[in-house]
């Protein structure tokens, strides 16, 4: 071709998807559906470590020991706030619109925390060891998103 | 061994993961996709040393290692140089969702160019309508609708009125 046309920098948008199945397993099951169907949340204790995790495992952390659904105690629903954060921009992996707080959990007696909203407060009023309780959805499906968020007490 | 009957409910939940990229297309494909997306047109290039003409371009040939420079047009036609009928959904990367299975996927060399080109094909997935060697065209989204890249091409179609050579 004779003309020679300046065709400048192009861009191209796609996407990478991965369709799949989230397998809960059998203690994580049954953390989900105690929670569905009674409100309470189960977290599992290693006798070996003396330690409770939240949320529950199929394996202790620290030592390795197979844990099954006979290990599994109740705790909370109650907690202490860890630590938080303020989200302020919106990535699609978050499951609500930014601003929202993330917070770490630890549930009365157990020895780990989880991730999860903190919502009904203003960010300022938070603090590092506040009291914390949880909101449950009304309709509850099985998921962690059957807590709604925690809120100080 | 006998398993004792499981009775706890299981819980599992569909995910799906999705990663919106932008990439630059670079020099050769700028230039395909541009021409592809305004004046609806295949560019393919020609290598100086083998002629071997390939489409979508690439700076080095890829027989011959040397960098290639004479832009040709190729037409719209071609003949299918091999194809497969997908049970499974394929994830279209320009839009991230699943295409519906089942539906045929083909390569076709386009007249006059040497490298084969893969994309869907528009006929029925019997595996007894569809045969390599067939004619094929490309049937483009209309000039307001193509967005530079390659779901501007919807697919290719076979020329009507061909009959399988036995």
């Amino acid at each position: 071709m004779p003309e020679e046309k300046d065709y400048g920098p192009f861009e191209v948008d796609q996407h990478i998807t991965a369709h799949s199945r989230y397998y809960a397993g059998k203690i994580g099951s049954l953390f989900y559906t105690t929670l569905r169907d009674h409100k309470k949340f189960l977290g599992i204790k290693c006798e070996t470590c003396d330690k409770i995790f939240w949320p529950p495992r199929g394996t202790c952390g620290r030592c390795f020991s197979q844990l099954s659904e006979a290990d599994m105690v109740e705790i909370g629903p109650n907690g202490i706030l860890e630590t938080f954060t303020l989200v302020t921009y919106h990535e699609p992996v978050h499951p609500r619109k930014a601003p929202f707080i993330y917070g770490i959990i630890k549930l009365d007696g157990a020895d780990t925390g989880m991730a999860h909203f903190i919502d009904e407060v203003a960010f300022e009023q938070l603090e590092t060891g506040m009291r914390v309780r949880p909101v449950f959805e009304e309709e509850r499906k099985a998921n962690i998103l059957d807590i709604k968020h925690f809120k100080p007490v | 061994m006998t398993r004792e009957p499981f009775e706890q409910e299981l819980v599992s939940i569909p995910m799906v993961v999705d990663v919106p990229y932008r990439f630059a297309a670079g020099k050769y494909m700028s230039r395909f996709l541009i021409e592809l997306r305004d004046n609806g047109r295949f560019l393919g290039i020609r290598c100086p040393s083998c002629n071997r003409v390939q489409m979508p371009p690439r700076i080095v040939c890829a027989a011959c290692h040397v960098k290639n420079t004479e832009w040709v047009e190729l037409g719209q036609e071609g003949t299918l140089a091999g194809f497969t009928i997908m049970y499974l959904p394929l994830t279209d990367p320009t839009t991230g969702k699943p295409h519906k299975p089942p539906f045929t996927y083909g390569s076709v060399r386009l007249d006059g160019c040497d490298s084969v080109f893969d994309h869907f094909v528009n006929i029925e997935p019997d595996i007894n309508k569809i045969w390599v060697g067939m004619r094929m065209k490309a049937v483009l989204r209309s000039k307001k609708q193509r967005t530079g890249d390659l779901s501007d091409i919807i697919y290719f179609e076979p020329i009507e009125g061909q009959d399988k050579v036995t």
